[in-house]
């Protein structure tokens, strides 16, 4: 389907994309509302600035940042909603943003937040619609709703009004709506938004095993961190706009947090560990030490031998991975902005 | 062209059958327009109570115009504005996205998706209104003088279509543009008699800004022999023109919109 790409050449590949909006600015008030009426005063917001990282074929990719680090906006570009300020991109050996049918037939964009259904009538009929959109022959589209079907648990969905689907069943018409279609290529922007705790796990087990089914090269963001540590081996990190981080999940700690975790359990009541590392938090016999990585090993022996009688339990790991975003996040660096 | 005619022939079978749901409100949208068409054919007759031409417009020749103005405006309210009131909305919550998305010309897509099946209903009852007309004008209707008709209407209802298109491209600078379109159906309501009964000033922006006037009109003059094919030519040429420029501004626009999280 997407024989233009050759088969280890990146399914996508970025260099230095980069992307500054106009925004209308406004003040609050009925005058400046009036004056913004008649002339508008505008700011540019650096939203991506200069980002490279490449994908290979079949890779699932975690993209992570917090709320306006840019990921929407990097996820719009390549799927060609949005044409870059500079910088280059391809993928499936296309250049997004001019849209070419091929590059479009092989591509799929799914949004948790919004909808592509028409609520009005069943998802079945909005099915055929895109079948027709997509030109797909009969007899695969046959196939591919059946797989789907089965796969996502969409047999009593089909022929229900959208509008009285529950959030969840709903998403769940959308994936099947967005790979109709047999994209070699998925961008999934927060596909398990507000869905309840075993939804979401309904919808990672199906992103999972499509993956492996049809070899589709995913990228995903999300801010459910549970979401990239069940699917993704590899994450890149931007905040700001700005590529922090690429590379395996499990080293992201390494990276990004230089220090390791201590918990430990004592059979009396905490005392003053503050020798040992920086406590982060201690209550009755509980106590949580932060140690720097390379220390780990020897601070963990002192605090065996000097606690002695007293330890009952002690572990060292590697801070939760949702912390670990939380401290990249939180690093200030100045908002990128000019005004205009 | 066969593929889009497969997507137009799915797009109009989904809408059938969500219409088909709600039968009571398709028998009372035929009613509503058996009242429309009837109060309007009343009006022209009160006013031919008291004279036998209007501008040289006589009585059987108007109800034909009114035949046609229905005929447009249900073309139009077929699928245009339907898709359009679609559209504005998508640009509204940013879910034009997934139109943009697709390999398909995205033009015809957010022109097309939606359609008014009931409003077929308006194109029968227009047709009727014209057979009406015709036979009371008692003329021979030939061969070429139909052909011109039909031209000269698919001009009309692509005229509009041009001028709705444009309307609604702004929406991508404005957001909301319904106010626009709500003047826009006031002057449609002007179509209704020959544009050249209005005086010259309104005639002037009936036919330039609405060219309403002139999409209606100009079939009424073919089918009563009034216009021949030069005319029906410049009619085209005109609308060639007009949605060229509808296209080009809707392509500028497209490159505006940039989604509504942007």
């Amino acid at each position: 389907m997407y024989a233009l790409t050759p088969m280890d050449a990146p399914v996508v590949d970025v260099r230095a994309l980069r992307k500054v909006y106009r925004v209308t600015e406004r003040e609050t008030g009925l005058a400046a509302t009036f004056r913004s009426f008649v002339r508008r005063r505008y700011r540019e917001v650096l939203a991506v600035d200069g980002i490279t990282f490449h994908i290979d074929p079949g890779e699932v990719v975690g993209f992570l940042g917090p709320n306006g680090a840019g990921k929407t906006t990097t996820l719009k570009m390549l799927s060609g909603l949005l044409h870059p300020t500079s910088g280059e991109a391809t993928v499936l050996g296309h250049v997004p943003w001019r849209r070419e049918g091929d590059f479009l037939r092989g591509m799929t964009l799914l949004m948790g937040n919004r909808s592509q259904l028409v609520w009005d009538i069943p998802a079945a009929d909005s099915f055929l619609v895109l079948k027709e959109i997509y030109a797909v022959p009969a007899a695969q589209y046959k196939r591919t709703l059946d797989e789907l079907t089965e796969l996502l648990d969409l047999g009593p969905l089909l022929h229900k009004l959208v509008r009285g689907l529950s959030l969840g069943e709903r998403m769940k018409v959308e994936f099947a709506a967005g790979l109709l279609h047999s994209p070699g290529v998925a961008f999934l922007d927060e596909p398990t938004l507000g869905l309840d705790i075993s939804m979401q796990g309904r919808i990672r087990r199906f992103v999972a095993e499509y993956n492996q089914r049809s070899g589709a090269t995913i990228l995903l963001t999300s801010h459910y961190m549970d979401d990239v540590v069940a699917l993704c081996r590899r994450v890149i990190v931007i905040h700001h706009g700005v590529l922090l981080y690429d590379g395996a999940l499990a080293d992201l700690a390494e990276r990004m947090a230089p220090y390791k975790r201590i918990s430990v359990t004592l059979r009396g009541s905490v005392g003053d560990l503050s020798t040992f590392g920086e406590v982060v938090s201690s209550n009755e016999n509980l106590a949580t030490i932060h140690v720097p990585r390379a220390q780990a090993a020897e601070r963990t022996a002192r605090l065996v031998r000097e606690l002695g009688d007293q330890l009952a339990d002690i572990s060292v790991e590697d801070p939760p991975i949702e912390e670990v975003i939380d401290k990249v996040f939180a690093s200030e660096r100045p908002l990128a902005e000019t005004t205009a | 062209m066969v593929r889009y005619l497969r997507m137009f022939r799915a797009f109009a079978a989904t809408e059938f059958q969500f219409e088909m749901e709600y039968r009571g409100n398709f028998y009372l949208s035929i009613f509503e327009m058996f009242l429309v068409i009837g109060t309007s054919i009343g009006a022209v007759l009160i006013m031919f109570g008291h004279t036998t031409t209007m501008n040289g417009w006589t009585l059987p020749e108007m109800i034909v115009l009114l035949g046609v103005y229905y005929l447009i405006q249900g073309g139009v309210n077929l699928v245009f504005s339907p898709s359009f009131e679609r559209l504005m909305e998508h640009v509204r919550v940013g879910t034009l996205d997934f139109h943009l998305l697709k390999p398909v010309n995205v033009q015809f897509l957010v022109s097309t998706r939606h359609l008014r099946v009931v409003r077929a209903a308006d194109l029968l009852l227009g047709l009727v209104v014209v057979i009406v007309g015709l036979l009371q004008v008692g003329a021979q209707i030939g061969v070429a003088q139909s052909l011109l008709f039909a031209l000269s209407l698919f001009f009309g209802v692509m005229l509009v279509y041009s001028l709705l298109l444009g309307l609604v491209t702004l929406s991508f600078w404005f957001v909301r543009v319904e106010n626009l379109l709500a003047i826009f159906w006031a002057f449609t309501e002007a179509g209704r008699f020959p544009v050249d009964v209005y005086p010259l000033w309104l005639r002037v922006s009936l036919s330039t800004i609405v060219p309403i006037g002139i999409a209606v009109t100009a079939p009424a003059n073919a089918i009563a022999g009034r216009m021949d094919a030069v005319g029906v030519a410049l009619l085209g040429a005109g609308t060639v023109l007009a949605v060229g420029i509808a296209s080009a501004l809707w392509r500028r626009g497209l490159r505006s919109y940039t989604g509504a999280s942007a």
